[in-house]
C-alpha cells in the first residue's frame, strides 16, 4: 500500500472552476453587473441574493502567493508607505491594483465594498483605505469579539447592522433582495458547507485519504462561491473521488504512521515543499482549524429569521472568539482526527489568529500531553521566511514525536 | 511666576519618573486600583466603582517574561504590559480592564485573564464602529454590563456617583485642552517633557487630585509673561502611545518646539465632548464614541489625512513626526494617506518607530536633528 502519492484527479476541474470564476468576474466589469469586494468572513450569502458577483481580496492574495507573484506585490505597497509589518495579504492586493498586475492582471474593479471585522482588526483598516482608493461605498460590520459567550446585545448589535447593510445593497442595486432568494441562496450556502464539513471529517480515516494541504487548495469554492449552485456540484464531485480513494486504501501519505493538525493559514508559496517534508516523516496533516472554519455555517432550518440566523453564524467564527474556544476546537479536533500533535503556524501577518497560540501550545503541551511545534513564519512574504530552521524545527519534532 | 510653573510640573514629573511606585503608594494609601491600557476604557465607571483607574504603559524594559506568552510581532506595549503583570509588578491592581481596541488587545485579553490570576480581567467590548446609533445602543448595554460586574465586586454604582465622575472628567478634559491650547498659542510655555509629563501623570493619579494640580498651573502661565521664541521649528507629533517623557523630549532637544499632539497619551485621551443627554450611562457611551475615531476604529467617511493635517495646520505646524509603535497595524495602515495629506500641503514629515519599552537610541536622536535642520534650512531659503 506504502508507494507513490497520487494525485487528487479533481484538482483539473477546481482550476477550471476557479479560471471561470475570475474571468467572468473580469467580464462583468465591462458590463451594468455589480461587483462587490469581500472579507473571507462576512456574509456573502447577501451579494448571492442581490445578483451581485463577490471578489475576495484575500483570495486573490493566496494565489498570488502561490503563484510567487506577492512578494513583487507587497514591495509595491512598501514602495508607497506601508510597513511590511502589516498583514502581506493587505500588502499584495494594494499592490496588486497600485501596479495593476497579479495573476489575472488585478482584480476587477468594485461598486462597492462589505467588510465584517469578524476575522481580524486589518480588514477594517484595508477596507478603509480601499473605499479611499477606489472612492465606492463601503458596508461595515462590527462583529464584537467574544471572550466567553456572545450576549443578546451583541448578537442584537450585529443583526441591526446586517440590516443595514441590506438597505445598501437594495438601494445600489436598485430592487429588494427578495425573501425567497435570500432563502434559497442560504439552503445552497448550508448544503456546500456540510459538504465540505463531510469531506474535511474523511480525513478522519487511516491513512487519510487527503491532506489538509490538499484541503487548503480545495477550500477556494467554500470560501468564494458558497451559496451557488456549482460549489455544490464541485464538492460532490471531490466527495465522491476521495470515497473512492478510501475505498480503495489510497493514503495521502503513503505509509501514513503520523497524524497531525494544523493551525493558522497555510503558507501559501510553500505549500508543495512543506507537504514533501512532513511526507518524508510519513506525517500527514489530517486536519485544520483554517479548513474547518468555513464547515460550521447557518443553519439552513433557522430561515424564518435569516438575517438574524446569519448575525449569529458569521458572530461566532472561529476567530472571532476567545482562547477557551478556541483550546475546545483544538481538543475537538485532536480527538476525532486522532492527532498525535499540533503544528501551529505563527504567523507574522494575522495577529489576530496567532496571537494567543503560544498560550495554546503551552496549554495543549502541558495540561493534555499533546506535543505541538509552533513555526514562525507567513502565509504570504516568503522574505521572512527562513527554510533552514523551519525544516530543522519540523525534523526534530518529528524526531521527538517517533520516540514516544 | 517662572518658578511657581517649573514647581508644579517638577512635582507631576517627580509622579512619572518610578509610574509603578506612585501606584503602589496608592494601595498603600488604602485606594483601590484598576489598571487598563487604553484611552477609551470608561474611566468614569470605573471610579464610580471605586477604583482609581491606572493606565498601564510600557514601563517594564524587560520582556522575556512576557516573550514566552506573546509573539515578538506584538507591539511593545502589549510586550512589556504583560511582563510586567507576570513579573507581580502590578500587584497593586486588583483589576485589568481591556476595552476592545485591536487584533494585538482582544488576544492578549485572554492570554492575560488565563496568566494573571491575581487580577480580575475584565473585557469591555467597545465598538469597533462609531458615529452611528446601532453603536450607542450595543455600548449603552455593554457599559450597563460592566457596571454589573463592578457593582457586584463592592457597591452597586449608583447613577449620582456616576454623574459626579463624569462632572470631574469633564471638567478635567476640559482643562487639559485649555492646557493644549496654551501651549499651542506659545510653544515655550510648557517644555515637550514637561507637557508628557503632565498627560501621563494624568494617568497615575486620583483625578481630582490632577485637576486641581493642573488649575493651579493654568493659573500660574497665565500669570505669567512667557516670551515668544519664534526662531525654532514649530513640530506636531502624531501617533498613539506614548510611555515615557523621553522620546519628545529627544525631538524638543533636537533644536525645535513641540506645539501640539494628537498622541492617545496626549491630547487625543482629552478630545471627548460630553453629550449632556442626562442619562449617565447613555452620556457615557456617546461621549466616548462621538470622539475623534482612533485608527483602531471605523467610522464612516473618515479621512484620517484631512483630520491630521486640519490639526497640524491649528497648530501652525512646520513639520510633523510620526511617533509610531513598531508592530501597531492600526496607524501604520493610515499612515500613507496622512504624510500625502501633509505633503500636499507642504508640510514634511518624519516617521520614527519605537520600542515602548526601549529610550530613544542614538538614531533616533540623528534622525530627528537631521528633519529639524532640514525644516530649518527650507525655512531660510523660503
Ligand atoms: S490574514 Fe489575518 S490579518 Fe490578514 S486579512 Fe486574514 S484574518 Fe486579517
Ligand atoms: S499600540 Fe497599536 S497595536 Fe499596540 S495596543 Fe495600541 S493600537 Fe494595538
Amino acid at each position: 500500500m506504502a508507494g507513490e502519492r497520487i494525485p487528487i484527479e479533481s484538482a483539473k476541474q477546481l482550476m477550471k472552476l476557479m479560471m471561470e470564476y475570475y474571468m467572468g468576474a473580469k467580464m462583468a466589469e465591462q458590463t451594468d453587473q455589480k461587483i462587490a469586494w469581500v472579507t473571507s468572513g462576512a456574509p456573502v450569502e447577501l451579494l448571492h441574493a442581490a445578483g451581485v458577483i463577490p471578489i475576495y481580496p484575500e483570495n486573490h492574495a493566496a494565489l498570488c502567493a502561490a503563484q510567487k507573484a506577492a512578494v513583487g506585490l507587497c514591495e509595491a505597497a512598501e514602495e508607497r508607505g506601508f510597513s511590511r509589518d502589516l498583514c502581506s495579504y493587505a500588502r499584495t492586493e494594494i499592490g496588486s491594483y497600485l501596479t495593476k498586475s497579479g495573476p489575472m492582471g488585478g482584480l476587477p474593479k468594485p461598486d462597492f465594498l462589505l467588510c465584517c471585522n469578524n476575522i481580524c482588526g486589518t480588514v477594517t483598516k484595508w477596507y478603509q483605505e480601499l473605499q479611499r482608493h477606489f472612492d465606492v461605498p463601503l458596508f461595515f460590520i462590527d462583529a464584537p469579539f467574544i471572550h466567553g459567550e456572545a450576549t443578546t446585545d451583541t448578537l442584537d448589535y450585529v443583526h441591526a447592522q446586517i440590516k443595514d447593510v441590506v438597505a445598501g445593497i437594495t438601494e445600489i442595486i436598485g430592487k429588494p433582495i427578495e425573501d425567497d432568494v435570500l432563502h434559497d441562496t442560504l439552503v445552497l450556502a448550508a448544503k456546500a458547507t456540510s459538504l465540505w464539513s463531510d469531506l474535511l471529517d474523511l480525513l478522519a480515516h487511516r491513512p487519510s485519504p487527503m491532506s489538509s494541504f490538499d484541503t487548503f487548495v480545495h477550500i477556494a469554492p467554500i470560501v468564494v462561491m458558497r451559496g451557488e449552485q456549482r460549489c455544490i456540484d464541485y464538492y460532490e464531485g471531490l466527495t465522491a473521488e476521495i470515497r473512492d480513494r478510501i475505498a480503495n486504501g489510497i493514503a495521502a501519505v503513503p505509509g501514513e504512521q503520523f497524524r497531525l493538525g494544523w493551525d493558522n493559514l497555510p503558507v501559501w508559496f510553500k505549500m508543495g515543499a512543506l507537504s514533501k517534508r512532513f511526507s518524508q516523516h510519513k506525517a500527514c496533516l489530517a486536519a485544520a482549524t483554517y479548513a474547518s472554519a468555513w464547515a460550521q455555517m447557518i443553519d439552513p432550518e433557522a430561515v424564518d429569521d435569516m438575517l438574524r440566523e446569519m448575525a449569529r453564524a458569521y458572530l461566532m467564527v472561529y476567530i472571532n472568539c476567545g482562547l477557551e474556544k478556541r483550546l475546545d476546537t483544538l481538543l475537538h479536533m485532536v480527538d476525532k482526527f486522532s492527532l498525535d500533535g499540533v503544528v501551529m503556524h505563527s504567523d507574522r501577518s494575522c495577529k489576530a489568529y496567532s496571537l494567543g497560540q503560544y498560550e495554546l501550545a503551552k496549554t495543549l503541551r502541558e495540561n493534555h500531553d499533546i506535543p505541538t511545534l509552533v513555526l514562525e513564519a507567513d502565509m504570504n512574504d516568503s522574505r521572512v521566511y527562513a527554510e533552514e530552521q523551519i525544516n530543522a524545527r519540523i525534523d526534530a519534532f518529528m524526531e521527538t514525536l517517533a520516540a514516544r | 511666576m517662572a518658578s511657581a510653573i517649573s514647581d508644579i510640573v517638577g512635582r507631576l514629573e517627580e509622579t512619572c519618573r518610578d509610574p509603578l511606585a506612585t501606584a503602589r503608594a496608592l494601595a498603600r494609601d488604602g485606594r483601590k486600583v484598576a489598571a487598563h491600557m487604553c484611552t477609551y476604557t470608561p474611566e468614569e465607571l470605573v471610579l464610580a466603582a471605586g477604583y482609581v483607574p491606572i493606565r498601564i504603559l510600557g514601563w517594564s524594559a524587560e520582556t522575556h517574561r512576557a516573550d514566552g506568552l506573546i509573539q515578538a510581532y506584538a507591539c511593545s506595549l502589549a510586550r512589556s504590559a504583560l511582563d510586567l503583570a507576570l513579573s507581580g509588578q502590578l500587584d497593586f491592581a486588583e483589576l485589568m480592564l481591556f476595552p476592545h481596541t485591536c487584533d494585538t488587545i482582544q488576544n492578549l485579553t485572554d492570554i492575560w485573564q488565563r496568566n494573571v490570576p491575581s487580577m480580575k480581567t475584565i473585557a469591555v467590548s467597545t465598538p469597533v464602529s462609531t458615529g452611528g446609533e446601532a453603536e450607542v445602543v450595543f455600548y449603552r448595554a455593554e457599559l450597563e454590563r460592566v457596571r454589573g460586574i463592578l457593582g457586584k465586586l463592592d457597591a452597586p454604582v449608583t447613577d449620582e456617583a456616576l454623574k459626579a465622575c463624569l462632572a470631574l472628567y469633564a471638567a478635567h478634559r476640559a482643562a487639559m485642552r485649555r492646557l493644549y491650547g496654551i501651549r499651542r498659542a506659545n510653544p515655550c510655555a510648557l517644555s515637550a517633557r514637561g507637557m508628557m509629563s503632565i498627560v501621563l501623570s494624568s494617568f497615575l493619579m486620583p483625578k481630582d487630585d490632577h485637576l486641581a494640580v493642573v488649575e493651579e498651573l493654568i493659573a500660574a502661565l497665565e500669570a505669567a509673561e512667557i516670551p515668544e521664541n519664534g526662531s525654532r521649528p514649530r513640530l506636531f507629533v502624531a501617533g498613539a502611545a506614548c510611555s515615557s517623557e523621553a522620546y519628545v523630549a529627544a525631538v524638543e532637544e533636537a533644536g525645535a518646539w513641540i506645539a501640539d499632539d494628537n498622541l492617545c497619551t496626549g491630547a487625543r485621551a482629552f478630545a471627548l465632548q460630553e453629550t449632556g443627554c442626562g442619562d449617565p450611562i447613555e452620556e457615557l457611551a456617546r461621549t466616548y464614541l462621538s470622539r475623534v475615531p482612533c485608527p483602531a476604529k471605523h467610522r464612516p467617511g473618515f479621512d484620517p489625512g484631512a483630520a491630521l493635517l486640519e490639526d497640524a495646520q491649528r497648530a501652525k505646524a512646520d513639520g510633523v513626526v510620526f511617533l509610531f509603535t513598531k508592530f501597531c497595524d492600526p496607524w501604520a495602515f493610515d499612515y500613507p494617506r496622512m504624510r500625502d495629506a501633509l505633503e500636499a500641503a507642504g508640510i514634511p514629515s518624519l516617521l520614527i518607530e519605537i520600542e515602548q519599552h526601549v529610550p530613544p537610541s542614538a538614531q533616533f536622536e540623528t534622525r530627528v536633528a537631521a528633519f529639524v535642520e532640514m525644516i530649518d534650512t527650507k525655512e531660510e531659503s523660503e
